[in-house]
């Protein structure tokens, strides 16, 4: 009776474990699909890569392999894409990753640009420039971009003293 | 008899220059204003040409890339198809300010008329290759003079915005971010938006086409976009980002068909200048020897009558 059951189980666990064991062969399946594009350039098209870390509005993320279907809007900061032959990063403005059904990650940014293409003497005087229009006597509507213009390269400083 | 002889040989088709020299000099003239003025729109529509040949590539460029980023954008669209196709449809028709390159805002214009009219080729076809039924009250906005001008003659009443100085150069984010941003404020109601544009086939064809954008309430009971977990509700943020984009990439598209086409009007053009140029020349040289052979005639005829 116990070797039946014993059995029974083991006939149980076979699928399973024998799934696990497909899995691990098929190495296309470990990959994401990425496609990331600037209105003017596309970065990744279609490309198989092993993780891409955004920077949501909710929150900084990492996306894998068969993830959830999911839409996430991007706040100012850095996309790392990692490929098996290594990572990249780059500072992205704003833009929709979506994470569609069948493995795919589409990334729509609207400018982006090389993490180590910035200069931090640039970013530094654009910022203050910034912070000056936002605390100055403009429009509320001038003042109200200057304050995202000021968000943005207090992201970029943070992002390239990392 | 020498002169009868010359006179009878003359050709037919110049006995009208033939009577009298004061004329015959009056004709060569302005067969000659003519060859100036035709040459000199020759090197006009040449180096129009050549412009357009020039710019073609960076357009071309764009276009690539704009279409990729549409793709891109457009893929969610794809993933949430909704089996009732919403009646209350914003139509935007993508031309341009500039002329002189063939039928290419007319193509626009006529795919709209099509789409409204519920004809079997209406660039807006629905799963099964009918045409989509539109409301003939739906409202039209318009990018570009020309096809404002075209579309205001039969649907003026449709009109509700349109919009210029765009497409001078490649079209870049920031223009269809303005353009998106007014047709928001402009308060007009509409559950998607139809961008009627260029589609480029090749370098010497396009076609017209449509895409649809679904708005917000469209894609919120669409059962496949459901699937996609959001954390908040960010269906209104990407409803207006996906409209910049389909946009961008509709402008980036007609204005690389533009450019092509006007290269190719242009190209045409000087052809039948060269066409042109090559038998005013030879009316002028027939003229000129026809009026030489006149003159001879005149002092032959006074001489042996001496």
């Amino acid at each position: 009776m116990s070797s039946l059951r014993l059995l029974a189980s083991a006939a149980r666990r076979a699928p399973a474990a024998l799934s696990l064991g497909r899995r691990g062969y098929a190495e296309a399946s470990d990959k994401i699909n990425l496609t990331l594009v600037l209105p003017h350039q596309p970065i990744f098209t279609s490309a198989d890569v092993v993780q891409v870390n955004i920077c949501a509005a909710t929150g900084d993320m990492g996306i894998l392999a068969n993830h959830v279907p999911s839409i996430e809007p991007l706040r100012p900061g850095v996309v790392e894409v990692v490929e098996s032959s290594g990572s990249k990063k780059w500072f992205v403005s704003g833009g929709f990753a979506t994470v569609h059904p069948g493995n795919k990650l589409t990334v729509n940014v609207v400018e982006a640009a090389p993490l180590e293409d910035f200069s931090a003497e640039a970013i530094r005087t654009n910022l203050q420039e910034a912070l000056r229009v936002a605390s100055g006597s403009g429009s509320e509507e001038d003042k109200l971009e200057a304050r995202i213009e000021a968000d943005v390269y207090e992201a970029l400083q943070h992002a390239i003293s990392k | 008899m020498l002169a009868r002889r010359t006179l009878a040989r003359a050709p037919p088709a110049l006995s009208g220059t033939a009577p009298g020299n004061a004329r015959n000099m009056a004709t060569l003239r302005e067969i000659e204003l003519r060859l100036k003025s035709v040459k000199n729109i020759e090197k006009i529509t040449k180096s129009m040409q050549m412009i357009a040949s020039t710019k073609l590539a960076k357009a071309q460029r764009a276009m690539v890339a704009g279409k990729q980023y549409g793709v891109a954008n457009s893929e969610v669209f794809a993933h949430s198809t909704s089996p009732s196709s919403t009646s209350n449809k914003l139509f935007i028709v993508i031309s341009s300010d500039k002329g002189l390159c063939g039928g290419i805002h007319s193509s626009v214009t006529k795919a709209t008329r099509r789409a409204f009219a519920g004809a079997t080729d209406s660039p807006l076809l629905n799963e099964d290759k009918k045409a989509v039924d539109i409301d003939s009250a739906s409202p039209i906005m318009v990018i570009g003079d020309k096809s404002k001008a075209q579309l205001s003659r039969s649907m003026s009443g449709n009109m509700r915005m349109t919009f210029n100085q765009i497409g001078r150069d490649v079209p870049t984010f920031a223009d269809a971010a303005g353009v998106t941003d007014l047709v928001i404020k402009s308060g007009v109601p509409h559950d998607s938006v139809v961008i009627v544009y260029n589609k480029f086939v090749s370098a010497i064809s396009y076609e017209p086409a449509a895409i649809e954008v679904r708005g917000e309430a469209g894609l919120k009971e669409s059962e496949g976009f459901k699937a996609y977990e959001m954390e908040d509700d960010f269906t209104k943020d990407l409803a207006e980002f996906s409209l910049a984009n389909a946009i961008y990439s509709a402008l980036v598209e007609a204005h690389a068909c533009e450019i092509s086409a006007r290269r190719n009007a242009m190209d045409n053009a000087s052809k039948n200048a060269k066409d042109m140029i090559g038998s005013l020349q030879m009316q002028y040289n027939r003229g000129r020897q026809a009026a030489i052979t006149n003159e001879l005639v005149d002092i032959i005829t006074g001489a042996s009558a001496l």
